[in-house]
């Protein structure tokens, strides 16, 4: 949210640079540039408190561990060298991942996992079991065909559930 | 409201269910039995509150031991990992630990671990799998034909090799753009040619044609569809072959710097050893044409003449210009 509305200032201010420039480039003004900030020393990072507060794996680990002590949560080949289809499987992602957080809402234990094998779209999370099983089977259908329609593409999810969240460690 | 709305579910699973081979009466039994089950304690009228607060519906039903618990030793592992699947604690009877330990710690186990689920695994391909794989897919199999044992037989019944690539990745479309492209490959020592035609051809290839391997390569790109560009190599191909067989007027102008192999006859090298040998007389005689014709036949100055026409041809080393220096020895007596 906050994202999106600084990106859409930053889009005026540098609009309102490029015509006032344009305008006074007889006068030899020099050219102002401006981004919105990344904050990315505070990006995905839980501070650490008291002590009284757990944390998962995934949380407890920080953006520049990927590739040392995390793994990807997402994999598809478009990230390759010289394939393409980045940006359309990004945005997948990130629609997969918001309508998963409120389908089964409160009873995500961790990030959701999206890996493609050619056609197929595999979700897999890992639940709490808060809810009965028989509306978490009701969630899965309806998740799986609602997303396979949206998508042209045969999708599968892969629930796994747990009593409580896995606490790694405490911050 | 919510009639709408479950209206529009039940009709969402009508329609979903010939596409998804759902069981159309579970699906309906499903949503049925949800709601009787909840209301069976007979509160009919109360909103649901999860379990919780002073109207328990129904004791929550303990999990199970995981599968683990129950496997045999020598079970079929091929049942418990059919194809390919993220991994999954209860289904994988190995006691696997992954990710950083905390400070004095150990890994976490794998129950609930996400880096666990993350990495792709290959628990659907052990051996004993891929050889029931095998086994499956023996009947579609031929013999390789027994004509075609070596490399060489295979040139030689099939000089033109084409190579053209498929793309597999993951995404909803299959097309990928370069996938029309087409090499054809061609050994010149397989085409008919003569000297002149073989020189033409070589000419008219440029940089196609690589000189250590004899392997002519096109590569063409500019269709869109990968039968056209094979046609398109084809066609160039045939070209090449009747257009280096015919002989323009034109080519009659072909000078010494045209030529692609150098030659010693009526060089500038023949013409400086002929004066110079004349001009130490070893002939003996004046200048004369049947003079020259006694000197070239000499065999020191058809080493030179090898030699020479040796290093123009293949360029310096050790060896060419050692022969060079023995014919130049040999020539003027040193």
């Amino acid at each position: 949210m906050a994202a999106s509305l600084s990106s859409i200032g930053n889009v005026r201010v540098l609009s309102a640079l490029a015509w006032s420039s344009s305008l006074c480039s007889f006068s030899g003004s020099r050219g102002l540039h401006v981004t919105v900030s990344c904050c990315k020393n505070r990006a995905a990072r839980i501070r650490v408190g008291k002590g009284d507060k757990p944390v998962t794996y995934e949380q407890a680990h920080h953006p520049h561990h990927i590739g040392h002590r995390k793994g990807w949560l997402s994999q598809h080949t478009s990230n390759l060298k010289g394939e393409d289809g980045a940006a359309e499987r990004t945005v997948e992602d990130v629609f997969i991942r918001r309508f998963m957080f409120g389908t089964f809402h409160g009873c995500l234990a961790n990030e959701i996992v999206i890996k493609r094998r050619g056609n197929l779209l595999n979700v897999c999370a890992v639940m709490l079991q808060k809810l009965p099983p028989q509306k978490f089977y009701f969630l899965i259908g309806y998740t799986e065909s609602l997303l396979s329609h949206f998508y042209k593409c045969p999708v599968k999810l892969e629930i796994q559930t747990l009593q409580d969240k896995i606490v790694y460690k405490y911050l | 409201m919510a009639s709408r709305t479950s209206k529009t579910f039940l009709s969402l699973g009508r329609i979903n269910i010939p596409l998804l081979g759902l069981n159309k009466s579970s699906g309906k039994a499903t949503y049925a039995t949800a709601l009787s089950i909840n209301f069976s304690s007979g509160n009919k009228g109360l909103p649901d509150r999860g379990g919780r607060g002073p109207f328990v519906r129904r004791p929550r039903r303990e999990a199970g031991e995981p599968r683990t618990g129950k496997m045999p030793v020598d079970q079929d592992w091929t049942a418990v990992y059919p194809s390919a699947a993220p991994f999954r604690p209860g289904s994988v009877p190995l006691p696997v630990r992954m990710g950083y330990p905390v400070k004095g710690g150990i890994p976490p186990e794998k129950k609930g671990n996400l880096e666990l689920i993350k990495i792709p695994n290959f628990l659907h391909l052990t051996p004993a799998a891929i050889k029931k794989h095998c086994e499956a897919l023996k009947p579609f199999c031929t013999e390789w034909p027994s004509a075609l044992e070596t490399d060489t037989k295979c040139d030689e019944h099939f000089p033109i090799k084409l190579e053209s690539k498929e793309y597999v990745s993951a995404g909803p479309s299959l097309r990928n753009p370069s996938v029309r492209i087409v090499h054809l490959r061609v050994k010149l020592s397989s085409l008919n040619l003569d000297d002149h035609a073989r020189k033409k051809m070589i000419k008219l290839l440029g940089e196609r044609y690589c000189k250590n391997t004899d392997v002519l390569t096109i590569k063409t790109d500019s269709c869109p569809l990968r039968q056209q560009n094979y046609d398109y190599a084809m066609y160039l191909l045939t070209v090449l072959y009747h257009e280096s067989w015919k002989t323009e007027a034109w080519e009659a102008q072909k000078t010494v710097a045209d030529m692609e192999d150098y030659s010693w006859e009526d060089s500038p090298s023949q013409k400086n050893i002929l004066d110079v040998l004349l001009r130490m007389k070893v002939a003996g005689e004046g200048d004369g044409e049947e003079v020259r014709q006694q000197l070239l036949g000499r065999k020191d100055v058809q080493d030179y003449k090898d030699s020479v026409t040796r290093l123009k041809n293949e360029g310096e080393s050790e060896s060419s210009m050692l022969q060079y220096k023995e014919a130049v020895k040999k020539v003027f007596n040193m």
